[in-house]
């Protein structure tokens, strides 16, 4: 006894070191048991099924088991950021778009027994986009952020899976852009327009005298549902639709020698044809019906617009633009096809044109736009007898225009032998004068670093110019790489294309021949990174006016631009065009055709961003900028732009494998 | 009087017990009762079974006990408990630090089961036998509670399964291990805890009452 209590008292604090651990220890063989039967249910489910014993293990013991009564909402927009990754073990949820923007292709989706949610929020840390509501009485397994985190980096299995999910869903982010803009762009369309303009110009009409049968034999004949009942006078008195048809002559039981007029809708709906179509889709909601009558001003029917009509209106034409641009005899006339460059670049957005081919578009127009101002001005200007060009540099010399240009340009001019090289000089700066004021006119800034044909350093003769690419090559100085990045993207726009032919093959030669040029353009073009952070997806404090705003052009298509420039002159590829450059290089070099489309799916996608930017943000009549607060934007498209700042930054390491720069 | 009392109550029971036990049990009986007035989200439940030899918690024996928390409307598999008496064949102070660390691991928590007159017997006796503990908690009765909170799917007293069937859980075949049996339970316990809110029954108070209420109600009218 004594020795016992001895022991006892010895051990006094000693139950923390006994009873603890037992209790530590049956806690862990009540957490093995539970893991075991959530582990049970794991086998039957992809991606868990695939995963190794101890990330499943981990899995298991981390998982806590929820329940949410049917119409309860599980995790939305207003939670905050989501905590927990939750697999459904029985039961059904809804996952439902949330906000005024949809984010993937389905506005309502169904999930249920073993599938799980919200992938991609968990695994940014970010709010849910989707509002996730059991619909039946559900059971979900719910594993805390952090676990799920750990899960991503010590299974494959499961970091496929989620990874899979995220580019499915990218893809889908991109398609519903368009959407996006598609919406906005019939909006804009229709609700302006006069209804003068919509819907059918040449309603079948029949006199309220007619007989039922004729009247029908009409409809049959014309293959429509429904007639416009007029006097000879034109003047509307009724509608007889189909649903007439069953109700005031089927059950009425109305012989068919019956006039129509017996058996129509009186007091059809009538709008005036200056009214808008925002009045009919109006009148249409508010009275419930599907035709609206239009008329004169005078009352005498000129025509029907239906439902339909109103979401197919007729979009502003490519054919009539270029029309329209090509017999411009005036700045005037070229501000107005200007504007609707603009409106059919956005319908063209709209309809689901990618950037490649949207941004080469936009410049396409605006070339036609510049070759009209140049031809204008050409008629108070005589060159005869000079060879010449219009060169277009930077980003309207690649062809890669957004909605916001500005203008750099040049000329290049050959003098006849013997002409005085001044004179003429002055004379092309004068012309160019005129011809740069004329484009700041019709919308294309003037250009702030004064890199404009009226600009003495960039009206050159051809000798001149290829001086000019000369020096700047063997002294590859900052000045001279920063000149090389918007003059080195040249084409001719308009007079002597040979010109400019003779000027890059020239450019070529050189940096053939001087390897070390290359080089110094890979190292400037290293000097500005992809703005991915550490910790934070995004590093927005580079710019130093712009707190919280990543400029996308700068941290974001320049760097793709800059290394498609440089393997350009590398392998010798003529285009100025950054895709086209990329992907013609990546031929002569060997890279894998899968490596660089992903790079240039990353370009795509970054000037597609630009120009949504541009047209959404931008205040009408103003330049929009290349800013954007990634916060804004929503899970999704975060996500991609990170993919693609990833891609910039996969390029500039070869870059730097490449070139040898530390 | 005092010295009596003792012994006829836990004195023989507890002069046997390894100071280890003795402390801790003096540590719980020390500790405060959570409080049962809060919110079911906030308040933690232990939900237990145990397995026994037979069906009279008088004459069989406990062989094991199974417990898992619903706490902050989750089963936490960080709070799960597990003991199986039926290999020790009794050995004496093994037993005594197990039954006494299920103590500490419910720390006065509300406990929910099926069925209080077996679960609760066999708990009680243990607890009565081997530490001289009364152990009394506060009980919440499934087996009572459910047909007044869910009488759209029955409205009386039934055996397990049925409810397992009317709420359409898998139950799995044959015989089930204590802590599947637990977890069903506190699955049960996790739809009756949000129906209990709908019937303004928001708390642990108001929930012990009710499910003692209902179960004086059908036993006797």
């Amino acid at each position: 006894m004594t020795t016992q209590q001895q022991t006892g008292q010895e051990k006094a604090p000693v139950q923390e070191q006994v009873v603890g651990p037992v209790e530590m220890s049956l806690r862990q063989d009540g957490r093995s048991r539970m893991a075991g039967n959530t582990q049970a249910f794991l086998r039957k489910h992809a991606p868990f099924n695939k995963m190794q014993p101890d990330a499943l293990q981990h899995f298991a013991e981390k998982a806590q088991i929820v329940f949410y009564a049917a119409g309860n909402e599980i995790v939305g927009p207003d939670s905050g950021k989501v905590r927990f990754f939750y697999l459904i073990e029985s039961g059904k949820v809804q996952a439902r778009q949330a906000g005024e923007v949809t984010v993937t292709e389905y506005s309502i989706l169904s999930l249920g027994v073993g599938e799980s949610f919200p992938i991609g929020a968990v695994t940014a840390g970010r709010p849910s986009t989707n509002r996730y509501t059991a619909v039946e009485d559900t059971f979900c397994y719910q594993l805390p952020a952090e676990d799920f985190l750990v899960l991503l980096t010590s299974s494959p299995e499961f970091n496929l899976f989620c990874t899979r999910y995220i580019a499915s869903l990218l893809d889908q982010s991109r398609r519903q852009l368009q959407l996006q803009f598609s919406q906005r762009a019939s909006e804009q369309q229709t609700l302006n327009s006069p209804l003068a303009g919509i819907g059918s110009r040449s309603p079948i009409t029949v006199s309220p005298e007619t007989p039922l049968r004729a009247a029908l034999e009409t409809m049959s004949k014309a293959g429509v549902g429904s007639l416009v009942v007029a006097g000879d006078d034109r003047k509307a008195v009724g509608v007889f639709t189909r649903t007439d048809l069953l109700d005031r002559v089927v059950l009425a039981e109305l012989p068919l020698t019956t006039p129509v007029g017996q058996a129509m809708s009186p007091n059809p709906f009538i709008i005036e044809e200056h009214a808008t179509a925002y009045d009919a889709m109006f009148a249409m909601a508010t009275h419930g019906i599907r035709h609206v009558l239009v008329t004169d001003a005078e009352g005498r029917l000129t025509g029907v617009v239906s439902e339909r009509d109103l979401f197919s209106l007729q979009r502003v034409g490519l054919r009539q633009i270029r029309q329209s641009i090509d017999s411009a005899h005036n700045v005037e006339a070229l501000q107005q096809a200007a504007a609707d460059v603009r409106q059919l670049s956005f319908n063209m957005l709209a309809q689901g044109v990618g950037a490649e081919q949207l941004t080469q578009f936009i410049s396409a127009l605006n070339d036609a736009l510049t070759r009209r101002v140049i031809q204008l001005n050409l008629e108070n200007h005589n060159f005869d007898g000079i060879e010449w060009a219009w060169l277009a540099f930077g980003s309207e010399g690649r062809d890669e225009q957004t909605f916001s240009t500005d203008q750099d340009n040049g000329i290049v001019f050959a003098p006849p032998e013997g002409a005085a090289v001044d004179t003429l000089k002055q004379r092309f700066l004068a012309y160019a004068l005129d011809v740069n004021n004329n484009l700041d006119r019709v919308g294309f800034p003037l250009c702030k670093g004064n890199i404009m044909a009226s600009n003495p350093q960039w009206c050159l003769t051809l000798e001149e110019w290829k001086d000019q690419f000369g020096t700047w090559i063997r002294m590859p100085q900052p000045d001279a790489l920063l000149n090389a990045t918007i003059f080195f993207d040249f084409r001719a726009l308009y007079g002597k294309s040979e010109l400019a032919d003779a000027m890059r093959r020239h450019l070529l030669a050189l940096t053939a021949s001087n390897p070390m040029f290359l080089r110094a353009m890979a190292k400037n073009a290293l000097d500005v990174e992809p703005p991915l952070g550490k910790i934070r997806d995004f590093l927005t404090d580079l710019e130093p006016g712009h707190p919280g705003k990543i400029d996308l052009k700068k941290y974001g298509s320049r760097i793709f631009v800059d290394v498609a420039r440089i393997y350009a002159m590398a392998s010798g590829v003529h285009n100025t065009n950054s895709i086209q450059r990329l992907r013609l290089a990546a031929q002569r070099l060997s890279i894998r055709s899968d490596e660089i489309n992903a790079v240039l799916e990353g370009l795509n996608f970054i000037q597609l961003l630009r120009l949504q930017h541009q047209y959404l943000e931008g205040e009408p009549g103003t330049q929009g900028d290349n800013l954007i607060d990634p916060d804004t934007l929503n899970e999704l498209d975060r996500r991609i732009l990170k993919e693609s700042f990833r891609q910039a930054r996969k390029i500039q390491a070869r870059l730097k494998l490449d070139y040898q720069v530390q | 009087m005092l010295g009596l009392k003792k012994f006829l109550f836990r004195g023989s029971a507890q002069a046997n017990l390894p100071d280890d036990v003795r402390a801790s049990l003096e540590l719980w009986r020390a500790s405060k009762s959570p409080p049962l007035d809060d919110l079911h989200f906030h308040t933690r439940y232990v939900v237990v079974d145990i397995v026994s030899s037979g069906p009279n918690p008088d004459s069989d024996q406990l062989l094991g006990i199974a417990a898992s928390s619903v706490w902050k409307g989750a089963i936490q598999p960080d709070d799960t408990f597990y003991v199986d008496f039926s290999t020790l064949d009794g050995e004496g102070s093994t037993v005594d630090r197990e039954l006494t660390a299920f103590l500490l691991f419910a720390a006065k928590a509300p406990l929910v089961t099926y069925h209080i007159p077996y679960v609760g017997g066999f708990l009680q006796r243990a607890f009565k036998e081997r530490l001289g503990v009364d152990f009394q908690p506060q009980w919440v009765d499934l087996a009572w509670l459910l047909p007044s909170m869910f009488e759209d799917k029955g409205d009386t007293v039934m055996p397990l399964d049925h409810w397992l069937e009317v709420f359409g859980l898998e139950a799995g075949m044959g015989r089930r291990d204590a802590m599947v049996n637990t977890l069903l339970l506190a699955r049960i316990f996790q739809m009756t805890t949000v129906r209990a809110v709908g019937k303004q029954v928001d708390t642990a108070t108001h929930l012990i009452d009710e499910s003692r209420a209902s179960s004086f109600l059908r036993r006797n009218h």
